[in-house]
């Protein structure tokens, strides 16, 4: 366990000299830097030979007997603090070049204090052993986060996005309070130990309390609403480790919580499938919808939380099902799916992180053609789209494989999990298909074709930080996606910490599943390497020009006759339409030579929708009602104070 | 495996002839003598002799494309068990693989026409992306049949052997349903009347063959090869679907089953001669039939399974 305070503390210190070197702002920088690099390196490291070992370690600490915090790391916690320092590690070392433009340097160094905290209390949390440490830890970590969102807060839009992720984080946070609130009434004790005592319905109420708690962190839909609002304005780097790991802290409280209640019933496997299904679908849907590219991330985010509670959701039909093989393929996908997901979409929100910050824009039909002079950063966010479609032989597709297969066992059981099991079948087929028109319309509208404003035609990638850290990134999709036997010890790991009752994993299929991943990836290289070799052979000598793009005999194109992203997703947005709806406006076209004219959409969030009108609208009138209350005569207030006591003396005592 | 292998390289082979099936019955049907049966091979051997013009939008990517179009297409055809006999690969959940394969063509087909900068090329991309996403939730469908049935996920369980043919003793009714919800799949897929037609050069009607406007050369030969192939990997499953028997004799069964390709080929031909294509908004209708199709036929399962 020391060794993992020591990471905590070294990671602490570089957020504190960052504060203190503010003056020399390079300097600040660098130390800043080189510590949390360094902090996470040692964590990770540390992690993952607790997770090859599976060694555990506690530790407590109390004070003056009125509560202790007590820390444990186990396979579960080493597998999510191996996702956490990992990728801050890479996110650290890629800020080192994207601050480069920030001038303000107290703003820079409050960020990398912040940004520190995130990761110092994103580990804790992962690793508290009790419920008062779990929430302490869990609120530094909403609180960081939010100061790390609003990092640009000149604009007011970042300010919305913050209000609105702090007032999220919190209804989340009061939930998980109810849940805890609800174990506590029946235990009377803050140790996570006594859940599994709790009569059935009382676990079935701290499931789904905690479920929407928990789900609000990770982004499940319909409690995602903040999350398009709050990645997108922060930093990329930020954005990164948010989407890349915070989220997946969600997550991992949902699982944690699932553990420790030891109640196999088949309703939370199907309310955490059925969750995770909408969240898929529609969470990719909308991504399509977008015209910013950081928000058409965090929507695509939203959709890969889907995907892992899919798997998770599979897991705990095979639980309450007796079929340990499908358990396991369940859960092991989604863990797979976390550490994956956490490297293709930090990949791509760096990615785009450099494509914004060289254009300045964040518009995804104002981009085009950034591959001609982004090429590092160009190609790894093609590597990272065709990692998170799922496609071979990418890290993507391994996940999803083992989801798959998972379901397919629960595709021959009865009525229940075999409906349950179809659903989740299809939904991952169509989740498929939608973020491969996602991720194409990203690549071809910012990526290819012809720039379509100066912005995009004046961008270079210069920052050597940061393509090492998308070249990282980028070169970890493919080892994964050709070599899956080298990490699946660590999903492997991870499950076999949840103490299913089955004893050890079974190992065997595993290592045969991911052989023969490598096996096919293998047989494609082989084929397209033939290919390669027939297209050289048939070129050699040749005569090639180079032209204009064919335009069916029409001679002076322009880049404004592109197909946009608008465009290219409103063929598919319309079959969602019900679920999607699409605003549009534009003036009437008068006259035979019309004048300037524009053309606006915008697709609508049905959960922000209902949302609005369900809840915030009552709320609001509700409270409007209520204004008389406050109005700032301090002796009032205190007669306020002693009325509630009084009140509640009577009803108490 | 040597058998397999030869049969791999003779599907890629002959993949161009039997598509060359096809336009002789469009011709016949319009009253034409029609081109030759080896057309195909012409076309590609005078492909394959020219040189090429390339856009000045155009990055790697679009090089790429028929590159990786052609190598995911003869992927596939390793993992396919031709005539019965067993394919060069197979291990459970090769499906998968080559379901994701497929799009990983997909993937790199839009993204070539995306890199184009024509307006042309990005709607066909448009359309070729959005089918596919109701063309694979039938697939999948399909699947989840074929396990109910088998408990495997994996080609060679499917279509090897005997295995065809005992899913029909088991289930025969409902697999007349995925006979033809597969055979709505493979006109999809491959971009067939009533979906799309191959054979008009109306950029706005086209989804496929817009996407290779700017393709040339050998480049446009390596794209051409790979559809055959594709349509090839298609039809050998309606095939062996149609045809499942098991006449004792290897010769025999290779007989068989080159008359179920020319049978799905001549239906493919005779459909491209009696119907127009759809509406553009009536294609998502007439493949969310095949998924309808495939999942009335999983339910029925449910009670012949028990």
């Amino acid at each position: 366990m020391s060794q993992f305070f020591v990471s905590i503390l070294l990671i602490l210190s570089g957020g504190l000299f960052s504060l203190v070197l503010v003056q020399q702002a390079k300097l600040s920088k660098i130390a800043a830097v080189f510590l949390v690099g360094a902090g996470c390196f040692w964590g990770a490291s540390d992690a993952v030979i607790k997770l090859m070992q599976s060694v555990g370690a506690a530790k407590s600490f109390t004070y003056l007997n009125a509560f202790s915090l007590d820390f444990q790391i186990d396979g579960l916690s080493a597998f999510f603090l191996t996702v956490i320092f990992s990728i801050s590690l890479i996110a650290a070392v890629y800020s080192f070049h994207y601050m480069e433009h920030e001038k303000n340097a107290i703003k820079i160094a409050v960020n990398y204090f912040f940004f520190c905290i995130l990761i110092i209390s994103m580990a804790l949390v992962v690793t508290a052993a009790n419920i008062i440490t779990f929430m302490l830890c869990w609120e530094i970590m909403s609180l960081s986060s939010f100061f790390l969102v609003i990092y640009n807060h000149h604009s007011s839009e970042n300010r919305k996005a913050g209000y609105l992720y702090f007032i999220f984080s919190h209804i989340g946070a009061m939930f998980i309070f109810t849940a805890f609130g609800i174990v506590y009434g029946y235990t009377g004790s803050f140790g996570f130990g006594a859940m599994d005592s709790l009569p059935d319905t009382a676990k079935i109420l701290v499931f789904i309390f905690s479920f929407i708690g928990f789900g609000s962190k990770a982004g499940v839909f319909p409690f995602h609403v903040w999350l398009p609002y709050a990645h997108p304005a922060a930093p990329s780097h930020i954005s990164a480790v948010m989407s890349g790991v915070m989220i997946k802290i969600g997550i991992y409280g949902i699982i944690k919580v699932y553990i420790l209640l030891n109640f196999h019933t088949p309703i939370f496997g199907n309310i955490v499938l059925v969750a995770g299904v909408v969240s898929g679908v529609l969470g990719i849907v909308y991504a399509l919808g977008q015209h910013d590219l950081k928000r058409l991330l965090a929507y695509s985010s939203v959709e890969n939380i889907g995907i892992i509670l899919i798997g998770f959701g599979i897991g705990m039909i095979g639980v309450s099902s007796q079929q340990p093989l499908m358990a396991v393929l369940g859960f092991t996908g989604g863990f797979l799916h976390i550490l994956n997901h956490s490297i293709f979409k930090s990949l791509l929100f760096m990615g785009a992180g450099i494509a914004v910050q060289k254009t300045g824009t964040r518009s995804i039909d104002a981009l085009g053609g950034l591959l001609k002079n982004m090429k590092i950063t160009g190609t790894t966010v093609i590597i990272g789209s065709l990692a998170i479609c799922g496609l071979p032989p990418f890290n993507g597709f391994v996940g999803e494989f083992f989801i798959y297969i998972g379901a397919f066992k629960g595709v021959a059981l009865d009525t229940s999990a075999f409906a349950m099991s179809l659903f989740a079948i299809v939904s991952l087929a169509v989740i498929g298909g939608l973020a491969l028109a996602c991720f194409t319309k990203v690549i071809g509208v910012v990526f290819q074709g012809e720039p379509r404003t100066k912005a995009a035609v004046a961008a270079d990638e210069k920052g050597p930080t940061m393509k090492i850290s998308i070249l990282i990134l980028a070169g970890a999709c493919i080892l994964i996606g050709l070599f899956p036997g080298a990490i699946i010890w660590m999903p492997i790991k991870a499950v076999s910490a949840l103490g299913l009752e089955y004893g050890s994993v079974p190992l065997e299929p595993f290592g045969q599943m991911t052989g023969n991943i490598s096996l096919a990836a293998m047989v494609l290289l082989v084929s397209f390497l033939i290919v390669v070799g027939i297209r050289w052979f048939y070129y050699r000598g040749k005569i090639i020009r180079k032209s204009g793009t064919w335009g069916c005999g029409f001679t002076q194109p322009t880049v404004k006759m592109q197909y946009t992203g608008s465009s290219y997703a409103s063929f598919i947005l319309d079959f969602f339409r019900p679920a999607a709806p699409l605003e549009e406006s534009h003036p009437e076209i008068t006259g035979r030579f019309p004048l300037k004219t524009y053309y606006r959409s915008h697709v609508n969030d049905i959960a922000e929708i209902y949302m609005n009108k369900i809840i915030v609208t009552p709320v609001l009138f509700l409270f409007d009602k209520l204004r008389w209350i406050q109005h700032g005569d301090i002796h009032l207030y205190i007669g306020y104070i002693l009325l509630a006591i009084i009140l509640l003396l009577l009803f108490f005592i | 495996m040597i058998e397999s292998i030869i049969l791999w390289f003779l599907a890629i082979l002959m993949a161009p002839f039997f598509s060359g099936i096809i336009l002789k019955v469009k011709a016949f049907f319009g009253g034409k003598k029609g081109p030759p049966l080896l057309i195909n091979y012409y076309t590609l051997l005078k492909l394959l002799k020219k040189g090429s013009v390339y856009s000045t939008s155009t990055t790697i990517v679009f090089k790429l494309g028929p590159v990786i179009s052609l190598c995911t297409a003869i992927t596939v055809l390793m993992f396919l068990p031709i005539a019965g006999c067993n394919p060069i690969f197979s291990f459970n959940g090769d499906i998968l693989f080559v379901l994701y394969i497929m799009g990983l063509g997909r993937f790199f087909t839009i993204a070539a026409a995306m890199d184009t900068a024509s307006p042309f090329e990005g709607m066909g991309a448009a359309r070729e992306a959005y089918f596919p996403i109701i063309c694979e939730a039938a697939t999948f469908m399909i699947l989840i049949f074929f396990y109910r049935l088998t408990g495997e996920l994996q080609l060679s369980s499917y279509f090897t052997g005997n295995n065809t043919i005992a899913m029909w003793n088991t289930a025969g009714a409902p697999l007349l349903f995925i006979v033809l919800s597969f055979f709505i799949i493979l006109l999809t897929e491959n971009s067939r009347v009533p979906v799309d037609d191959p054979a008009t050069h109306l950029e706005l009607t086209m989804i496929h063959e817009v996407m290779v406007l700017d393709h040339s050369g050998p480049d446009l030969g390596l794209i051409e090869l790979g559809s055959f192939c594709k349509l090839f990997f298609y039809s050998t499953i309606i095939s062996r679907l149609i045809l499942p028997f098991n006449l004792g004799n290897q010769g025999l069964n290779y007989g068989l089953f080159i008359v179920g390709l020319v049978i799905v080929y001549i239906a493919i031909g005779v459909i491209e001669s009696v119907i127009a294509r759809f509406r553009m908004d009536k294609v998502p209708q007439f493949v969310l039939t095949s998924f309808a199709l495939a999942f009335f036929a999983t339910i029925i399962t449910l009670e012949f399974i028990k």
